[in-house]
């Protein structure tokens, strides 16, 4: 199966990223500017998409509060990278014992209940700012990482050039950043992408849910977070026109992720 | 055998660890975490009573004592089945969880039946048809689906089936007045149901059809086919029967998820089940049935790998040290 490259979404995604970086240029209106008079505005000429019930312009905050949303996502995959990698590298390193109280910790943390986690790490880091929220999120999803660069660790580790790095005296950040993390890069690149969608999906879900970001803060999740109310008042533009854009965002995201995925065998099926 | 009771015991020890640890963690986050619990148990009134009385309710709910004495006492009651009462509803933790969890285990094991029986039969169609049109829609709107986030889908049904066309209702398990009633029961599942299976479905299909992708490119495959066989019959008999113990591990790593992953949809259509009740806990401080709760849903996760490494080396000495085929990408 020839993998084709994802052009469109790959222009999609750099025109949501860059329209959302240039805000400035794009918004028509104040983002918080609550125009009371206003409010729950169907889409107009006025309103491209219409205003929320507080009587903000749909279509400047959705560029507005996609920088958020994109921020989080990527900080938030950053900092899980960086433990999986560190976790996942170390225990693939360690002796046996140390690998299995290391592993057996990382499941145990894996059976917390996400929700409790976040809510515990949302509590005591005071997450309820935008920085905040990345660090849980992003301390909440190394887990599966972790796992796939210490199995990968674990065949690296007996290669001979790893071995004859150790024997030169080779500490283990250097062999990690020479020799360990080029050849299990590709493998958690595919992750990492997939990383950064559920880290935008976990910020609208928290703010939706509201234990994510406070409504002042304008990010898709927290526009969506007054959907249930838009859904009495029927103003659908609030409640579709924001999770359209996040589902095209998530959607060209995966498309890059699959892309980036080690493909398997180049063979063709003998079926 | 000898050896197969010792393994038998080994792993029973580590589950036994796994759950206590996973005990002192909770109980430990629970109580590190910000919030008074005496909000949980006497709502607003707490701001009427003197600093007199708050010390005296602590006191009485057994607050007041350090972390590893309170620890204790909990340790000492759950091993007696005894897990304290919650302070909001002021009854035996255990009743409260009765009361709901029935509505939990009929939405996801209902969603977990139907999510694992459809993504057998998406995976075997887009294994069969790979490639052509077919295969190529079928993992076009697969994608479009798992892109989809849980509450924003559960809005959408809101918004189309109960506001706009009004033909199901958009809250609760049942209408008031009508708890027997089958039908009705039926009709507030739906969207639920639809729900939490679309979260999941693709993510397993698509497993599903990599792995038997991956089945069909075997030297096998080419041996079967020389034989005679067609190509379905290869891929039901031989590729299909290979890649049942992946399929099989991933079930048992996906149930805890399937379960303890409803409560998005609980949330959103106010159904009183587990999950909206573990949300309620953990924001309000409800400790015992945090506890308990945790340890259900964490219990269900442990129990699940294990069984998922057991499926793996029985079926597959070879997977003794990799963990798991598939399993390794099952998502947290």
């Amino acid at each position: 199966m020839k993998k084709r490259f994802p052009g469109i979404s790959l222009f999609i995604l750099t025109v949501v990223i860059a329209g959302c970086l240039a805000c400035g240029a794009v918004m028509t209106k104040d983002p918080a500017y609550m125009d009371l008079a206003n409010s729950n505005t169907a889409p107009c000429r006025a309103f491209f998409f219409g205003t929320d019930a507080m009587g903000r312009d749909v279509f400047s905050m959705i560029w507005h509060g996609g920088r958020v949303s994109l921020f989080i996502g990527f900080l938030a995959t950053l900092i899980s990278t960086a433990v999986a990698v560190l976790v996942g590298s170390v225990s693939g390193c360690a002796p046996a014992w140390i690998d299995g109280a290391m592993m057996g910790l990382t499941d145990i943390v894996l059976s917390v209940p996400g929700l409790l986690l976040t809510v515990f790490l949302q509590a005591v880091l005071g997450g309820s700012s935008v920085i905040g929220l990345a660090v849980v999120i992003g301390l909440t999803g190394w887990m599966s990482m972790a796992r796939v660069v210490r199995t990968e660790v674990l065949q690296l580790k007996n290669m001979d050039y790893v071995l004859a790095a150790r024997c030169l005296g080779g500490g283990f950040f250097h062999i990690l950043c020479r020799h360990l993390a080029p050849n299990f890069i590709p493998s958690i690149l595919f992750m990492a992408v997939m990383n950064v969608r559920s880290a935008i999906v976990a910020e609208s879900t928290l703010s939706f849910m509201g234990i994510g970001l406070p409504v002042e803060v304008i990010s898709w999740g927290s526009m969506l977070s007054l959907s249930e109310n838009a859904l009495i008042t029927r103003s659908w533009w609030t409640v579709l026109i924001p999770g359209v854009f996040l589902l095209v965002t998530l959607l060209c995201l995966t498309n890059l992720g699959n892309y980036m995925r080690k493909s398997g065998s180049k063979r063709h099926s003998n079926l | 055998m000898r050896k197969s009771y010792i393994t038998i015991i080994h792993e029973l020890g580590k589950l036994l660890l796994s759950i206590f640890l996973l005990s002192v963690l909770v109980f430990t986050m629970s109580r590190l975490a910000p919030g008074d619990p005496l909000y949980s148990y006497y709502g607003d009134q707490v701001e009427k009573m003197g600093p007199q009385e708050q010390e005296e309710a602590r006191e009485r709910l057994g607050l007041h004592e350090p972390l590893p004495v309170q620890y204790a006492r909990w340790f000492q009651g759950a091993v007696r089945g005894d897990f304290g009462i919650s302070y909001k509803y002021k009854t035996d933790v255990k009743e409260v969880i009765a009361g709901r969890i029935g509505n939990t285990l009929l939405l996801g094991g209902l969603g977990f039946v139907i999510i694992f029986g459809v993504a057998l039969l998406l995976g075997l169609f887009c294994a069969w048809r790979e490639d052509k049109w077919a295969d190529r829609v079928v993992c076009g709107i697969g994608t479009v689906t798992s892109c989809i986030p849980e509450f924003w889908l559960s809005l959408l049904l809101i918004l189309v089936f109960s506001v706009w066309l009004g033909w199901l209702p958009s809250s609760g398990a049942y209408s008031v007045g009508m708890e027997g009633s089958l039908a009705d029961r039926v009709r507030h599942l739906v969207l639920p149901l639809t729900v939490v299976v679309l979260g999941h479905l693709w993510y397993y299909a698509y497993l599903v059809r990599n792995r038997l992708l991956e089945e069909t490119r075997a030297d096998y495959v080419l041996l079967a086919r020389m034989k005679g066989l067609s190509g379905k019959q290869v891929l039901y008999r031989h590729c299909l029967r290979n890649a049942m113990p992946s399929y099989l591990s991933m079930m048992a790593i996906a149930l805890p998820h399937i379960l303890g992953g409803t409560y998005v949809a609980e949330t959103v259509f106010s159904y009183p089940g587990i999950g909206t009740l573990a949300y309620e806990s953990a924001r309000y401080q409800d400790y015992n049935l945090l506890m308990l709760i945790s340890l259900m849903t964490g219990g269900l996760v442990i129990v699940g790998n294990m069984f998922a490494k057991v499926i793996n080396e029985r079926i597959d000495p070879r997977m003794g040290l990799k963990t798991g085929g598939m399993s390794e990408e099952v998502k947290d």
